[in-house]
């Protein structure tokens, strides 16, 4: 009962943040049908950012979180501009392509600026431990992961549910030119998304960072899950990243601990497999209805 | 395309032949010609990349098959390397099988093991078909670092040098007329696919898969179809590099996701839907680091120090900016720039 | 897009071309340090940024200040040392690589690193006559008859394994002890499996053992804990690099576990304390080459070299002196066989190895190679962290196989 509940907690939390970084994925791809393959390094850069904040420049923890997402957002913005806006109406691939190289130049300046050792830092949420009930104790930290994921989850949701950019934003999702008719400034969507996907990079980043206690290399490799993450949830659901990243999360603790190491690869990508040959657009994906 | 003005076709014999001017053949027999003459004048640093090209080719054009005609995107191509080369090195190591026979093998298995992971592809499409090949690859990669019996406790297979037909293949010289010769065949064969009606189906399965169905292609048969070609083709490479000396040693570090991009980067850089844009794309993507590689190595005999200790992020991001700086110039890849500069000097001095 | 476009593709082109015709020139020989002796080529590759690279870039320092410490010197009876090295990011391939380009560039000797690649290449190793040094310690390593090239200084995995073990059984005499090992996920974290096991049965060690694989870049370890809690082991062996680690520390503090802490050599050392901070505290580490704690003889040569460069051998860490003490042994051969006349040959520096007995470096205990073993050691004391600083708890235990 104890594992049980430890590992509950603990997948819980994985999940929260594998929840946060897809849901920049999934803000990309709603927005542009872009399938970004540099969302793990926008955890990284974002993690890195905090950590130079805090640590090289000295700057108190709140302020340190607060360059580290603005960085995220500058980060989205320049990509958008700079590289992306050439690639409209390219195929799919090429794009996919332009992201993955993109991925890997952010990963080389991240070894070349800061090494491959990780790096300790402060962990900005309380660590220690926390009693819960009988014997069971699970680290503090990862119960605000959980915390702090959820506030940023439903603040999204907000945002997409009522304020108007949030509105734009499904609107150009849903039919790009019925949105320009209406006088939707589509690049201005496309940007937002970008920096958006940063800034949730990068609060992903931070919380993955202080959870592990370190900022190291493995921050980018977390992210190679975001995408089992996102086709269980749906490629444009904000809902199925929430839903998805609890049972990606779950799923691989408990093969882990209950089962093997190799277990908790093969099991979640197995169920996932047999999800999608039920449901082929994800749990709540919108179903594309093909015209010939 | 890129022939000249004035070709008319007659026989539907001429129509389907693999070169119509005359310009065509002297490019081919120049090609031909550079290919003998680079073992003797290449060192045998280079020499060694130009044989892993010829590896990586034979993946890259079953990829692009697969991808670029079929438009079915496949991250699982490590893995079936995998599948060749643990197949190939258990048979010839251990049960001491003829390596063309276990090549054989190897490449008939990962076909099988192809057809079944592409299974899939009867029901989900685009990025959700590819994530689950995604799955596939690292079910498979984590078979290779589990089942101890494929490598009996030792952790890693080792094949020795094989001997066909009584002729042992050893240096790097004798294997590149070998692999010179496999990939010209399978480059052979995967134009000549695309010159029959199985090739045909698989671009209409590309372009409009409802409407090739419509008109009778019967497309869940052609989709395995082709994600077991690209598959078995991928053993073959595998099975084969098993036996090439730098990399005679299987271990599964080397049959990685990080290998599979690596695949799925060569044909896009190279060109998606074009057999020679595979080679371009498997040119590009194993010269191009090393040649970054060899950079930081004449900078290290300099006194450029902290340069050479980044050296691993400055060939990363080097390498990352080339990739992205190519496609922003030409998304279609080298096969469609190569085009444009022999239509360049086709019209010349005309604009179009 | 068209400009764009036109303005990248002549430097692109020119790039380009200028690359293919660099690739065909002939490699061009490394210029020689102006002494009259030749010198002599070794060849090495290093972990900078891979899965090991925490530990491997302090050991590969190791390496590179030993070769300027001793060309700065004169050398090796009057010949220099002509280091050429690479990151080799812990790819098995490239380590296949760059072995083949220096040796084809004139490399003697090699040193190496990681288990993985140094066991693909024995084959190569063998067949080229090249004495190679890793930083590995596989017992698959040891043995002349199998991979009459390769050596080792310190204690092998295996080894180390047994050593705790036989205290862990003389810690808890008369009791059923649990042990719970956690491993890189690779060849080198699963070297002192099989010999741990069999140790126990041979000498009928009234110890469970169970093992649990560190996938790597994962970001805790929590599930496995669950495991191992289950099992109920008294004793956490980690066989791994310090970050990971000190990542399965912290999660065993976290998780309020009441496990003794064990590690083999390669993340006992400085950088797991500063990454773990207090859940490092009371760690027991099997240190073949010990911690650089002052007073430890072997640093005296380390730190005055290390005073001109304003540091000392405790800053740089356990892996930096055992980098540089497995460069003196491998110079020490090659000394042993141009002593014994002439021509340096492959053959020649293994023998040269072969010979090298009580090799005292101060920070282990003496060094001896032979012709039916090739790993340095077959003994390690047992230091504890205590107050975040290294501590001998246990003089060095030397146990039969």
């Amino acid at each position: 009962m104890t594992r049980f509940l430890t590992l509950t907690i603990n997948g819980l939390a994985n999940g929260a943040i594998l929840a946060i970084t897809a849901l920049g994925f999934v803000l990309i791809y709603k927005a542009t049908e872009v399938i970004n393959f540099a969302q793990g390094q926008f955890l990284l850069v974002g993690a890195y950012m905090v950590y130079n904040a805090n640590q090289t420049w000295g700057l108190p923890w709140p302020v340190a979180v607060a360059v580290g997402v603005g960085c995220g957002v500058l980060l989205g913005l320049a990509i958008e501009r700079l590289i992306l806006r050439r690639m409209i109406g390219e195929s799919a691939l090429s794009v996919i392509m332009v992201t993955i190289g993109l991925a890997s130049a952010m990963s080389g300046v991240v070894l070349g600026v800061w090494g491959a050792g990780g790096r300790r830092g402060p962990s900005f949420i309380p660590s220690g431990s926390v009693h819960l009930v009988g014997d069971v104790s699970v680290a503090a930290n990862r119960i605000w992961a959980v915390g702090v994921a959820t506030v940023v989850l439903i603040a999204v949701g907000l945002f997409f549910q009522r304020s108007r950019h949030g509105v734009a934003m499904r609107a150009v999702a849903d039919d790009q030119q019925a949105a320009m008719v209406q006088g939707i400034n589509v690049n201005r969507v496309f940007a937002m998304a970008w920096a958006l996907a940063g800034a949730t990079g990068a609060i992903g980043g931070v919380l993955l960072a202080s959870i592990a206690g370190s900022y190291g290399p493995e921050i980018e490799g977390f992210a190679i899950f975001v995408f089992p993450v996102v086709i269980l949830g749906g490629l444009d659901s904000v809902l199925g990243t929430v839903v998805g990243g609890v049972i990606v999360g779950l799923l691989v603790e408990y093969s882990k601990s209950y089962l093997t190491v190799s277990w908790s690869v093969i099991l979640p990508f197995a169920a996932l497999v047999a999800i999608l040959l039920v449901k082929p657009y994800g749990l709540f994906g919108q179903v594309r209805i093909e015209r010939v | 395309m890129a022939t000249a003005t004035g070709v008319y076709h007659t026989t539907y014999r001429k129509d389907l032949a693999l070169r119509h001017t005359r310009a065509e053949y002297v490019r081919l027999g120049l090609l031909a010609a550079l290919a003998v003459w680079l073992p003797f004048n290449l060192n045998p640093y280079w020499l060694g990349y130009a044989n892993l090209i010829l590896l990586a080719a034979i993946a890259a054009v079953g990829l692009n098959i697969l991808t670029g005609y079929t438009g079915l995107i496949s991250l699982a191509t490590a893995g079936f390397l995998g599948v060749g080369a643990y197949t190939a090195a258990n048979l010839t190591t251990f049960y001491h099988w003829p390596m063309p026979v276990a090549v054989l093998v190897a490449t008939l298995l990962a076909a099988a093991i192809g057809a079944l992971f592409g299974l899939p592809a009867l029901r989900l499409k685009g990025l959700y078909l590819a994530i689950s090949t995604f799955a596939a690859q690292e079910i498979l990669s984590d078979r290779f670092r589990d089942w101890k019996w494929l490598v009996r406790g030792h952790g890693t297979v080792t094949t020795s040098y094989p001997t066909i037909g009584g002729h042992p293949f050893k240096s790097t010289f004798e294997w590149y007329w070998l692999l010179l010769v496999i990939t010209g065949l399978v480059v052979l064969a995967g134009i000549n696919l695309f010159r029959t009606g199985l090739g045909r189906a698989f671009i209409a399965i590309r372009d409009q898969d409802i409407a090739a169905e419509v008109m009778g292609v019967p497309v869940g048969r052609y989709k395995v179809l082709a994600f077991s070609i690209a598959c078995g083709l991928a053993g073959f490479s595998g099975a084969l590099q098993a036996y090439y000396p730098t990399t005679q040693t299987v271990t599964w570090e080397n049959y990685e996701i990080g290998r599979s991009f690596i695949f799925v980067a060569m044909i896009i850089v190279g060109g998606l839907g074009s057999i020679s844009g595979a080679v371009y794309g498997a040119i590009f993507m194993t010269w191009v680091p090393a040649y970054i590689t060899r950079i930081g190595q004449t900078l290290q005999r300099s006194s450029l120090h902290v340069l050479i200790e980044k050296l691993s992020a400055v060939q990363l991001t080097l390498f990352g900016l080339v990739l992205v700086g190519f496609l922003l110039v030409e998304p279609r890849g080298l096969a469609r720039l190569w085009q444009r500069a022999k239509d360049y000097f086709r019209i010349w001095p005309f604009r179009y | 897009m068209n400009r764009f476009a036109r303005k990248l593709a002549l430097p692109l082109c020119i790039a380009l071309l200028l690359g293919a015709a660099c690739g065909k020139d002939k490699k061009s020989p490394a210029a020689s340090k102006g002494a009259t002796k030749e010198d002599v080529k070794i060849g090495a590759i290093f972990d900078l940024s891979g899965a090991t690279a925490d530990i491997g870039t302090p050991y590969a320092d190791g390496i590179k200040d030993y070769v300027e410490y001793k060309n700065a010197s004169g050398g090796v009876d009057g010949h220099k040392l002509a280091l050429s090295w690479q990151d080799y990011k812990y790819d098995p391939t490239l380590a296949t690589q760059l072995y083949g380009q220096y040796v084809s560039e004139g490399a003697k000797v090699f040193m190496g690193w990681g288990t993985g690649d140094t066991e693909a290449l024995r084959p190569k190793v063998n067949a080229d006559k090249i004495p190679f040094m890793s930083a590995s310690n596989a017992e698959t390593l040891t043995d002349p008859s199998v991979t009459p090239y390769n050596f080792f200084p310190g204690a092998s995995y295996s080894q180390q394994m047994r050593i705790i073990l036989q205290y862990i059984s003389d810690q808890n005499k008369g009791k059923h002890v649990e042990v719970a090992v956690f491993h890189h996920d690779s060849p080198f974290g699963t070297s002192p499996l099989e010999d741990g096991k069999k140790y126990i049965t041979d000498k009928k060690l009234d110890i469970g053992f169970k093992d649990y694989a560190m996938p790597k870049g994962a970001t805790d370890y929590v599930a496995q804990i669950g495991q191992a809690t289950a099992q109920k082991a008294k004793y956490i062996i980690i066989q791994n690099v310090p970050s990971p680690a000190a990542v399965l520390a912290t999660n065993l503090a976290s998780a309020k576990s009441t496990a003794q802490v064990v590690c083999l050599n390669y993340c006992a050392n400085e950088i797991f304390v500063k990454k773990a901070g207090a859940a490092a505290e009371k760690m027991i580490g099997v240190v073949p080459f010990a911690p650089p704690v002052a007073g430890l003889p072997g640093l005296e040569d380390i730190n005055n070299f290390l005073k001109a460069k304003n540091t000392d051998a405790a800053a740089k860490g356990q892996g930096y002196v055992q980098g540089w003490y497995t460069m003196a042994s491998m110079v020490e051969g090659i000394k042993n066989a141009l002593d014994a006349g002439g021509s340096l040959t492959g053959e020649a520096i293994k023998a040269g190895l072969e010979k090298i007995k009580d090799f005292k470096t101060g920070v282990s205990d003496p060094i001896n190679f032979s012709s039916t073993f090739h790993a340095g050691l077959l003994s390690a004391p047992l230091y504890q962290v205590v107050g975040g600083q290294f501590k001998k708890i246990q003089d060095p235990i030397k146990v039969e196989k």
